[in-house]
């Protein structure tokens, strides 16, 4: 079966995930178009530096299985497919809606470096939007392969213009001046933020400072002024001159590349849990302590795959990738997930941080829920080992999730290898975030949380940390889970 | 120039070109056209005088790493 209900929004073409192999589907009249912007300098430069995701095109008796396939027939039938390439797999698939602000932004350079590199080799691009883009690690990978068209040397129009703004800058915009998250804005929107929307969040000054009236104000002034169904708007503006045309999108771009530069996120977004590795309540001898154990784990079971849960500012990601993990980080604070996506730009580990609440992950999204799964089902049995440190104790008091349940979803999440911080209920931030309810958690004791673990997981070592009221597990999921 | 392609018609017909964007966009192209007549004089008249005085003339430069423009293919589409 495939694994995810196939792209259909191009009519050159499609992407679905088809026995774990990601196979691109080309229409007869885009295939010609497609290779050669493969063979464009522009696509051999991107490439190179793992920009843009790899494609083969299969042979004729890879296709002709694939046309066999019962599966694939309605794809085959309703495309008129000519070829089927296959894509380079990104490790794990993340959306918008699981992005910092700067991760955003990367995208957001990345697709007008792409844009303005295919101009060069004669290419355009069909549409510009964060979803074309995924993240290996912490860097961005261009995927949707299909966004390049021949461009008539003559069109002085970037057709995604207006798709560049509602998704890339506008959602920046939002970020930076009203804190809208990243989250918010793309679990309820697919296309990003309209103008006129964001015109009616702008206070009256607002709405003429240089920035806002040329990405907001002046648009949505002209969409009241402009007749909707005036189709000569949307007809082909060709000028004579290549050159000029050339000119004239050299220079947007230049002028979307200043307005993205001036939207970067900022590099120091405080919030509630971003100081939170200076003013946690362990004392040295106990943090020690804590990176022995987590490293020893690390060392004994060498996932390949971790998943960091409630990561923080990424102090034992960076221990897990430095350790030869690739690892996905997640934290509902975007501000500490930014922390992580810039520490490991600079330092070059495999980690990719996410935006994700685990007690509301991402749900599945788009068209009959089928277009981007939920988190959970991209993340279940994706990993070798997940760290769970200072983790319970939110989940169980904040959100009143139930122990057995925290560790199915461990179990759900792990192959093998489960490392958690249990928090005694007479912990100093386990009473904070109880606020006065501490008889909810009267009974709960390390017996109790050993108890709650033995349906799961095998118990290898545990440790209780010094002067703390907190014990570490190291687990081993059992067999027949 | 190669005929404008049929397929110019169905592109927009894909992503939402928007409305007041576009319109903007469409302005705004109109006065970089503009500009890009000016610098072609003011290069034309640097060139005139260059080439009076034996210099060698202003070629047009790009922002983009390549200049070479490719044609459109009729078979492309």
């Amino acid at each position: 079966m495939p694994s995810s209900a196939p792209s259909f929004r191009d009519p050159a073409g499609c992407c679905l995930v088809f026995n774990h192999r990601v196979l691109r589907f080309v229409a007869a009249g885009a295939l010609a178009e497609f290779e050669d912007f493969l063979q464009t300098a522009a696509a051999n430069k991107f490439n190179a530096e793992r920009k843009l995701v790899s494609s083969r095109r299969l042979t004729e008796n890879e296709t002709a299985e694939l046309r066999a396939a019962p599966e694939l027939k309605t794809v085959f039938a309703a495309l008129n497919v000519s070829a089927v390439f296959e894509h380079g797999r990104v490790p794990f698939v993340s959306y918008p809606h699981e992005w910092s602000p700067e991760m955003l932004w990367e995208a957001g350079k990345l697709t007008l470096d792409l844009a303005r590199a295919a101009l060069a080799d004669g290419f355009g691009m069909k549409d510009a939007t964060p979803h074309n883009i995924l993240f290996r690690g912490h860097e961005p990978v261009f995927v949707d392969m299909l966004s390049f068209e021949r461009r008539h040397p003559g069109d002085a129009i970037w057709k995604p213009y207006a798709q560049f703004v509602r998704t890339f800058l506008l959602p920046l915009l939002a970020n930076r001046r009203w804190g809208l998250s990243v989250a918010e804005i793309f679990t309820t929107r697919r296309d990003g933020l309209q103008p006129e929307e964001v015109y009616r969040w702008c206070s009256p000054l607002e709405k003429f400072r240089p920035r806002t009236l040329s990405l907001v104000s002046i648009p949505a002034w002209l969409s009241r002024k402009v007749n909707p169904d005036e189709q000569k708007i949307y007809r082909p503006h060709l000028v004579g001159d290549p050159e000029k045309a050339r000119f004239i999108l050299e220079s947007l771009f230049n002028r979307l590349e200043r307005q993205l530069r001036a939207l970067a996120p900022a590099a120091q977004n405080i919030s509630t849990w971003s100081d939170y590795m200076a003013t946690h309540s362990y004392d040295d001898p106990a943090f020690a302590a804590k990176e022995k154990f987590v490293a020893e784990a690390l060392a004994e079971f060498k996932p390949a795959r971790l998943l960091d849960a409630g990561a923080n500012t990424g102090h034992f990601s960076a221990l897990a990738a430095q350790a030869g993990a690739a690892v996905v980080s997640v934290d509902l604070d975007a501000a500490c997930v930014g922390q992580i996506w810039r520490r490991t730009q600079e330092k070059h580990w495999d980690i990719l941080p996410l935006v994700v609440d685990l007690a509301r992950p991402s749900p599945a999204l788009g068209w009959r829920n089928r277009e981007q799964p939920s988190f959970l089902e991209r993340a279940a049995g994706a990993f070798d080992g997940v760290l769970m440190l200072a983790l319970i104790h939110h989940l169980l008091v904040t959100e009143r999730i139930a122990l057995e349940e925290i560790l199915r979803l461990a179990a759900e999440l792990t192959n093998q290898l489960l490392v958690i911080e249990f928090v005694e209920p007479n912990d100093a931030m386990f009473r904070r975030l109880t606020r006065g309810r501490n008889h909810l958690h009267a009974g709960l004791n390390a017996t109790v949380f050993e108890g709650a673990c033995a349906e799961h997981f095998e118990i290898v070592r545990s440790l209780a940390l010094p002067e703390t009221q907190r014990r570490l597990y190291c687990l081993k999921r059992k067999a027949d889970q | 120039m190669a005929a404008p392609p049929e397929r110019l018609k169905m592109i927009l017909a894909y992503v939402d070109p928007g409305l007041g964007a576009l319109v903007w966009q469409t302005v705004i192209s109109a006065f970089v056209g503009f500009l890009f007549y000016l610098k072609k004089t003011r290069r034309w008249i640097v060139n005139f005088f260059r080439k009076i005085f034996g210099s060698r003339p202003i070629e047009p430069k790009s922002t983009s790493p390549v200049v070479e423009s490719a044609e459109i293919k009729p078979d492309a589409r």
